[in-house]
């Protein structure tokens, strides 16, 4: 039996118990007629919920806890055996044995490409279907033993609506507490995967190294060519350069345009149409950049006598980028002039100024913060994109302020480095999530500071 | 400026000096507003530019080049007929009648020199395809009309090697070529023959994780924003799970692939590259979107509504339950088809989890293997072979236009149900 139909199977004994339960609360209600008034608590769903919950809940959570622990279980089990007594005691080898015996007894790989899985291939198939059936066994143990003492407990004054309503307020928590088990669990691997790569390789040559030519074995004390900082140079040359230079005075007048210069009509039609550059996946940004603008970026880097323009230049990669960021940039400082009070404005129109007097020197000052702010936001957007740079930028690491040079970005490296055939364990794979904590904390203070930044300044005009 | 207070007499408006300092600011005034215009009209260019380079490649992609074999079906299988290869026996009558063996033979045998790679790898299965949909077929001289190789493919739409201008030209003088609708293209899945590639399989692939992402999002997003808005106390507590939604929903993509790599598939050991994973990692990713389109959904709902409710005797729960949530829903949903369109076209957590493997089939299960469409698009675009151009953009028209479905569909919603109050 597998996990989905033991699953569905938890589910419609839920069901079953769900209707018991409400069929015998509604006996009591149909006594209680012409009784006292309110000899039943609750409504009959109300116990046939309670019922459901009794019996679907301690079984779903068993059977996940299941789920973690019976692979051990199984491998105990296949190791204790006479068969497996022969197994390298080298750790990588043995591991890689087990898996490939599992892999072919759960019917995931058809042949073995090692001699020593084969054996254990039966092994892992009896091991595997003895722990199944506990599993299954126990888990309708439990439905039926839940479902069972809460259908007892049904009496016409038992407040069932209470009960319900408690589990109900309880899975609200639980929903809620989710987004910080994520933010945990993102924390936790970043910090406990970076640290391992750095008791490989030192952390002083990945912060301040200048060579990144990542070896996949590590020699302790030497250049091991982990140096990151051209790659913090790529991502901010790309991402808060380029692409800024291309976003902030394209998003910051179409916003003025918008807002102070066009007819209803026609903001009506074009803010949407600006939305839609935020709403286009990446991947197609990334393959536009990669396919018509980096070979017009490099033909004219040609016209202008660059001789060494790479087709995956920085710059095309930085423009596409900068496109893509116009509309938060825009939203962002059209929330923040619209925050300007009118009076200010219209003080300054008042007076005599022209409209782009006013805007210049009176609602962008005041409205300065916002969209500071906007940019922090749009520079954290920027540095964390990854299938732009990934399709349009280069994979060699270059210390260079060339835009027109092939130039390599942290999220590029991270998948760069993912990909490939490597053990979990090798310093490839770790030095990804290095990168991704150097990238994790410095998006999180960006949009920290923006927030602050944005909020303070809501509140001086409030 | 202190000598324009000072002076008695006042200011000639009407002379030329300031007549010049007006003309100047109305000048500047004009060319600001021109510059905004131009900011807007370079952002529309840019994306209309981006879709018609999109359009106009990808409309390609969905035609195929077909040549005209003629198969004398009596003399090539050596007699067989209608009933032989119908019925329940048809597939070991058709194993045994080497139908590839025979498009090859037929070929050579019409076109002689020209022969060698006229047509795609998958034209033998095409045609055991129409034998099975039609075995009268086997019993008379027939011309079918089959897909064209790659080479070719591309040298009739633009142009391509000399080699291949060289046998289209030669067929094009027979009249043995045309285009059709490439059914293949909607039907079939990924090929190292750009002529023989479907986004069928990637398309599952993103069904089935779309639907993982849905199920735990949706549920888990919505109560988070009926307890942050309705029930939590002002607390520690409280103020960390709002940090925590806050810096997830703008947390880049790559991280969350970074933890689904850590957590599901490491600690886990969650099948790599499958459906279940993918679509865990897009939920929590999805997630904090919903809840913070679900809190602004849940907070205009008037507390009238609620007052009334708990006037009634309604418990808290029975008022979030039966009065909040139902008029907060639009909104809720609202939100939620934009989270799943963003999760939907999203790559690059997808790659972090190992879902970049070359999968010819579609997958079976949640646990299968799979890919979903835009790592499908990233692919194929890696790909050298000319002939995948013009089917990575196709594949980007088929995203767009279920992106645009999916958005059309949250502004009807906005617009339908949406209640001002």
């Amino acid at each position: 039996m597998t996990g989905t139909a033991l699953l569905f199977l938890v589910l419609g004994l839920g069901l079953i118990g769900w209707i018991a339960g409400r069929a015998r609360a509604a006996v009591f209600v149909r006594n209680a007629k012409g009784g006292p008034r309110g000899t039943v608590n609750s409504l009959p769903f109300y116990h046939g919920w309670f019922v459901a919950i009794w019996a679907i809940v301690p079984a779903l959570v068993f059977m996940f806890i299941w789920q973690s622990i019976s692979p051990a279980l199984v491998t105990n089990m296949v190791l204790s055996a006479p068969a497996a007594a022969d197994l390298p005691q080298d750790g990588f080898a043995r591991a890689a044995i087990l898996s490939e015996a599992r892999a072919i007894a759960q019917g995931f790989q058809t042949a073995a490409f090692q001699d020593a899985s084969e054996k254990l291939v039966p092994l892992y198939k009896n091991a595997l279907s003895y722990y199944k059936w506990i599993g299954v066994a126990a888990t309708l143990l439990l439905l039926f033993a839940g479902g069972a003492f809460a259908f007892t407990r049904i009496k016409p004054d038992f407040r069932a609506r209470s009960k319900v309503e408690r589990i109900v307020m309880f899975g609200l928590l639980v929903a809620s507490l989710i987004a910080i088990l994520t933010t945990l669990g993102i924390f936790a691997s970043l910090i406990f995967e970076s640290w391992r790569f750095f008791s490989m390789v030192s952390p002083f040559e990945f912060l301040f190294g200048t060579e990144w030519n990542p070896k996949s074995t590590v020699t302790p004390g030497a250049d091991n060519g982990y140096g990151a900082i051209p790659l913090f140079w790529g991502t901010i040359f790309i991402g808060a350069i380029i692409a800024m230079i291309v976003a902030i005075p394209l998003g910051l007048m179409s916003a003025i345009f918008l807002t102070q210069y066009a007819s209803a009509t026609v903001r009506k039609w074009m803010k949407p149409i600006l939305e839609i550059l935020a709403g286009l996946p990446t991947v197609v940004y990334g393959y536009f950049a990669a396919l018509t603008v980096a070979p017009a970026v490099r033909d004219f880097a040609v016209m202008l006598g660059v001789s060494n323009a790479a087709s995956d230049n920085a710059l095309a990669a930085g423009i596409v980028m900068g496109v893509m960021i116009i509309p938060l940039v825009s939203s962002m400082s059209d929330d923040s002039i619209a925050a300007v009070p009118n009076a200010m404005r219209d003080g300054s129109l008042a007076m005599g100024a022209t409209k782009s007097e006013t805007i210049k020197q009176v609602l962008l000052p005041a409205a300065l913060p916002g969209v500071v702010g906007g940019v922090l936001l749009a520079v954290s957007r920027a540095i964390g994109e990854t299938m732009i740079v990934v399709m349009a930028a280069g994979y060699t690491a270059n210390l260079t302020a060339n835009p027109f040079a092939t130039i390599t970005t942290v999220t590029v490296q991270i998948v760069a480095l993912l990909t490939g055939d490597q053990d979990f364990g090798s310093p490839h794979t770790l030095a990804a999530f290095a990168l991704g904590l150097a990238l994790f904390v410095t998006t999180f203070f960006l949009n920290y500071v923006a927030l602050r930044v944005v909020k303070k300044y809501r509140e001086a005009y409030e | 400026m202190s000598n324009a207070i000072m002076d008695p007499t006042p200011t000639d408006w009407n002379g030329q000096i300031m007549q010049k300092r007006i003309a100047r600011r109305y000048a500047a005034e004009r060319r600001f507003k021109a510059m905004g215009f131009v900011a807007v009209a370079l952002s529309t260019l840019f994306l209309a530019f981006l879709l018609f380079t999109m359009m106009g490649q990808g409309l390609r992609g969905f035609q195929r080049t077909e040549i005209a074999v003629d198969f004398d079906f009596p003399a090539l299988t050596s007699g067989a007929t209608a009933a032989s290869i119908s019925g329940p026996n048809a597939d070991a009558a058709l194993n045994s009648m080497d139908v590839p063996g025979i498009v090859e033979l037929a070929v050579s045998q019409q076109y002689g020199d020209l022969s060698e790679g006229l047509l795609t790898a998958g034209a033998a299965g095409n045609v055991r395809q129409m034998l099975v949909d039609n075995p009268s077929l086997v019993t008379a001289k027939q011309q079918l009309w089959l897909p064209a190789d790659s080479r070719l493919d591309v040298a009739f739409k633009r142009s391509g090697e000399p080699e291949a201008e060289k046998t289209v030209a030669a067929l094009a003088q027979k009249d043995a070529l045309r285009t059709g609708f490439n059914w293949t293209f909607l039907t079939g899945a990924d090929a190292t023959d750009p002529s023989a590639v479907g986004i069928w399989a990637a398309f599952k692939g993103s069904l089935m994780t779309m639907a993982i992402t849905l199920m735990l999002a949706f549920p888990i997003g919505v109560l988070a924003a009926l307890y942050l808005e309705e029930y939590a106390a002002k607390n520690r507590l409280t103020d960390m799970i709002e940090v925590s939604i806050n810096n997830l929903a703008a947390v880049p993509s790559i991280i969350f692939g970074l933890l689904g790599l850590a957590v599901f598939l490491t600690l886990f050991g969650m099948p790599r590259s499958s459906a279940l994973v993918g679509g865990l990692t897009l939920a929590l990713m999805t997630m904090p979107v919903i809840v913070i389109a679900g809190r602004n959904a849940v907070k205009s709902v008037p507390p009238s509504i609620r007052e009334a409710a708990l006037g009634i005797g309604a418990s808290p729960v029975q008022v979030v339950f039966h009065h909040v949530l139902p008029l907060a829903l639009p909104g809720i949903l609202t939100g939620t088809i934009i989270g799943m369109a963003r999760a939907l076209g999203e790559t690059a957590p997808l790659l972090m989890i190992g879902m970049r493997a070359f999968i010819p089939s579609a997958p079976q299960g949640f646990t299968d293997a799979t890919t979903a469409l835009p790592v499908q698009i990233y692919l194929w675009s890696d790909e050298v072979n000319q002939g995948f151009v013009e089917k990575t953009s196709a594949a980007i028209i088929v995203l767009l236009i279920f992106l645009l479905g999916m958005n059309a569909l949250a502004i009807y919603l906005r617009n339908r149900f949406e209640t001002r109050w």
